[in-house]
């Protein structure tokens, strides 16, 4: 009768166990289905060969995102020479987007490089964040709601281009801040954001990003030896809304050019890959396992028990 | 409390009934049976409290200042360094080292091992003070204490490593909870509620197994988000999720052992003599898996050097250092380890522990701190963050003393059970 | 506003010109050109540009900014493939094929017409200042925003002209 007792309680156990896994189990397998981007997503083409570093588009941003006033204003052109840590200057709490300066020998002016959210078709932002606090939307921008974020900062950890930054000022109400397309501004009704529209040399183009990747490859085509032959963003990170043209190797004017062909989340389903099978073989492994080990005891009080039933 | 213990006759407390047959109140039973001046006395005297006093005299400050004006005011608020010393010591450097509770819960309840009952309770315990303070951490990091629950019931983001890890870590730390009861019903006396738990042991166990395999293994797991940022020596994406887990387990083993060996100097007059009489062929035959759990995790650091072919980065700088970590944090405490337990030198296994402890560490800051951004520059933190970070441990170490002090974990209950 | 008028008075003087002898075709001469050319369509943050056409027309051809409209024949072999016999066009004000609406629902629908060559024509704004900026930077012309065109009051407080940068010293002060 105690055994009895025994293995009915384990088996207790044990379906709890496995009701934990079922329900955890499901809600993984729903992420693991492939993604090619939105059919009709917009994009940006950043011509580095044309931006003359006016810092137009900084303004334009500022001012559309109601951004807290700079530190110095948008026509002082010094900001190309701060270092922080011997890195040129990166999104931040007050600046969403930011353009700096690239000496590059082999030209005899220098470049310009225009840095905001790229917003990846697959971001890793997004397949991070485990509140749900970004979208990407059909119409290409990745958003963030802040309202449901709690601040760990693992979106900033996975994105691989640096974007993302943390209102660290705020202790009831930090939040991510990051390029979000002007999205609720414009992006939604169809306009181009503020820093394209603020661009006075069209180094910024907008449009449905497949259009964008042919009239990328059409300028690298008809302007031979003015441009390196690579879209930047057509395929690093997975693809990017926004993508680069150079005139020089994209390392030279800041580019991370080790960032992967692929979505950030690739190299993440290894293991997201085995969570279902934990969940399912660990139970009846170990609990085949507990009834092997503790069947000598069993067997040893059965013994004992008939052993003083017959003295 | 030393000398306490030795003139009186009732103390410590390890019943419900004093000498005389009376009852201990529950408040007794908190002042360890002494007078509240006696207690007093006893607090003074400990040099520990006088050096935590101070700790914590700055350190509460400090963290009400960051709760108060943003996280901003005690670290360097970095947006390349996302993470620093509370999450990359506190979380991912507390959780391997509370690997314990699970660990000798399952070849105590699972395997059948009785012999290492007398050192469960601390290793559950271990477990779930580890967790408990893990997650202090995290929150002294996040801030907004109002949206723990978020993750769980307010905006769900199930495909994310982090989704599980939040989960894994609630539920497991109600497993542990469940797991410490008992010794706390005893203390109070109220034997349905332990019974009741008994009943459910092996669910329990079975639960903190799987919880525990992948929420190790995911800490590991977050950063395969940053495939371009940590460096490659210290992050195999097809790996690290196993390398975590299978350093978490020589890392909890190890930290029972240096927990035990603290108890076994420190604490002697609290210790029964089960306790005291089982340690040291406890302490070897944990350094025995030790040994077996560290052998494994070097060859599978290098089943993934090898599988993404990382020969070359052992020459750079970076090698070197990396290698440096594998020598002190690894193969010397696995060299000790295997000569304790081949020549039966529990000395030797606690200082392989101890080292093995610091390796842990160690590896986790270079995951998360160190070898992250390589490629850019290196952040030293803030001596506020190091000071916060400290003082939360030293929270830990309260908490964990004044538990030990008093339930029956490093001693068996004599009353009722 | 002055000039503008003259400008577009003399594009039809030319065009009356073009109706006059049609199996004539000839390429538009400088000399018929406005001398000034206000350049006021997109003026916002900055005042209108006053153009000094003729001062331009001595230092470039009229290919180099009118493109293949003016009847001469363009220089960029890519241009050539359809362009080499084109013959001067209506209008050849920069408006004419430059959208000042560049990238609106409109302008975006018409570029995606699959046999559209001209995907990445510029807009208004993207042409005079691609054309302007990149030979003023061959030859060493003024390239500052404000050399050809002052900020007007809304320039100056998108950019926030306002703002005194903190000196170098106080710089440590103004992070923390």
């Amino acid at each position: 009768m105690k055994k009895l007792l025994n293995r009915r309680t384990f088996l207790k156990g044990s379906l709890a166990g496995s009701a934990a896994a079922v329900s955890v189990g499901r809600s993984q397998k729903a992420m693991a289905k492939d993604f090619e981007g939105y059919p009709e997503s917009m994009g940006v083409l950043v011509d580095l060969s044309r931006c003359v570093g006016c810092r137009s588009c900084e303004a334009a941003c500022n001012e559309e995102q109601n951004l807290p006033a700079p530190e110095k204003p948008f026509n002082d052109f010094s900001v190309f020479d701060e270092m922080h840590h011997g890195q040129k200057r990166r999104t931040d709490e007050t600046r969403y987007t930011v353009v700096n300066r690239y000496d590059v020998p082999e030209i005899d002016h220098p470049l310009f490089r225009k840095i905001q959210c790229n917003h990846c078709q697959e971001p890793a932002c997004l397949t991070s964040c485990f509140v749900n606090a970004y979208t990407k939307t059909p119409e290409g921008a990745v958003i963030y709601d802040a309202s449901v974020c709690v601040g760990c900062r693992t979106c900033m950890v996975a994105c691989p281009f640096y974007i993302p930054a943390f209102r660290y000022s705020s202790a009831f109400n930090p939040r991510i801040m990051k390029c979000i397309f002007c999205y609720d501004t414009r992006l939604k009704n169809g306009q181009p954001p503020a820093c394209v529209e603020a661009c006075p040399q069209e180094a910024l183009t907008f449009g449905h990003r497949k259009e964008l990747i042919r009239i990328g490859h059409q300028r690298i085509r008809e302007n031979k030896d003015q441009y390196v032959d690579h879209i930047y963003g057509e395929h690093e990170a997975g693809g990017t809304a926004w993508m680069y043209l150079s005139p020089v190797d994209f390392e030279k004017v800041g580019f991370d050019t080790s960032v992967p062909k692929e979505p950030i989340l690739n190299f993440v389903k290894d293991f997201l890959a085995i969570v279902p099978m934990v969940l399912t073989i660990w139970p009846a492994l170990f609990a085949g396992i507990h009834l092997l080990a503790t069947r000598k005891d069993g067997i040893k009080k059965q013994q004992q028990t008939e052993g003083e039933t017959e003295k | 409390m030393k000398k306490m213990a030795q003139t009186s006759q009732e103390i410590p407390i390890v019943d419900h009934n004093r000498n005389d047959g009376t009852l201990w109140l529950i408040k007794e039973k908190i002042l360890l049976g002494l007078s509240p001046e006696e207690y007093k006395t006893m607090l003074k005297r400990n040099p520990v409290n006088w050096f935590l006093f101070v700790l914590l005299g700055v350190g509460i400050p400090l963290i009400i200042i960051r709760y108060l004006f943003g996280l901003d005011t005690v670290t360097h608020s970095s947006n390349d360094y996302p993470w620093g010393l509370f999450l990359g010591f506190g979380l991912f450097g507390m959780v391997p080292l509370s690997a314990s509770g699970f660990l000798l819960g399952t070849t105590v309840e699972i395997f059948g091992r009785k012999d290492f009952v007398p050192i469960e309770r601390l290793a559950l315990l271990n477990g779930l003070l580890g967790y408990f303070f893990a997650v202090v951490y995290l929150e002294v990091d996040l801030g907004m204490p109002w949206r723990l629950p978020y993750p769980m019931f307010v905006s769900l983001g199930p495909a994310a490593v982090l989704f599980l890890v939040a989960w894994h870590v609630a539920t497991y730390l109600s497993v542990q909870i469940a797991e410490i009861l008992p010794a706390y019903f005893e203390w109070i006396g109220w034997l349905k509620g332990k019974r009741f738990i008994k009943s459910i042991t092996i669910g329990l166990t079975i639960a903190g197994i799987i919880l525990s395999t992948l929420h190790q293994g995911a800490l590991g797991a977050l950063f395969t988000y940053a495939p371009t940022k940590v460096h490659p020596l210290w992050l195999s994406t097809n790996f690290i999720w196993i390398h975590f887990f299978c350093s978490a387990i020589f890392a909890g083993l190890s930290m029972v052992i240096v927990v035990s060996t603290l108890c076994k100097r420190f604490m002697t007059w609290r210790c029964d003599e089960r306790f005291l009489n089982n340690i040291d062929d406890l302490t070897v035959k944990l350094g025995k898996g030790c040994s077996y759990a560290i052998i494994t995790y070097l060859v599978i650091k290098v089943v993934g050097i090898a599988h993404d072919n990382e020969w070359a980065y052992l020459l750079t700088g970076w090698g070197n250092y990396f290698m440096l970590e594998i020598a002190v944090g690894v193969i010397l405490p696995f060299f000790l380890f295997t000569i304790g337990v081949k020549n039966y030198l529990p000395n030797l296994v606690r200082l392989a522990a101890f080292i093995s402890v610091l390796g842990i560490i160690w590896n986790r800051l270079n995951t998360a701190l160190i070898g992250f951004n390589w490629q850019l520059y290196q952040e030293v933190p803030r001596w506020q963050e190091v000071w916060v970070t400290c003082t939360i441990f030293a929270i830990y170490f309260m908490v964990y003393r004044f538990i030990l002090y008093r339930l029956p974990i490093l001693y068996e209950w004599k009353g009722d059970k | 506003m002055r000039s503008t008028l003259m400008a577009t008075l003399s594009i039809m003087i030319m065009m009356a010109i073009g109706a006059l002898y049609p199996n004539q075709s000839f390429a538009l001469d400088a000399e018929d050109a406005p001398e000034v050319v206000e350049l006021d369509a997109l003026s916002d943050l900055y005042e209108p540009v006053t153009f000094d056409h003729a001062m331009h027309v001595d230092a470039a051809e009229c290919v180099e900014c009118h493109h293949h409209t003016t009847g001469q024949q363009p220089v960029d072999p890519n241009c050539l493939r359809c362009h080499a016999t084109s013959e001067e066009t209506d209008s050849i004000s920069c408006g004419e094929c430059h959208s000042a609406e560049r990238f609106s629902p409109q302008d975006l629908k018409e570029r995606s017409n699959p046999d559209l060559y001209h995907i990445d024509k510029p807009g208004l704004k993207g042409a005079y200042h691609l054309n302007c900026v990149g030979c003023h930077e061959e030859v060493d012309g003024p390239t500052g925003c404000q050399d050809c065109h002052a900020m007007t009051e809304k320039g100056k407080k998108q950019f926030q002209v306002s703002i005194v940068p903190p000196k170098a010293g106080s710089k440590k002060d103004a992070h923390e």
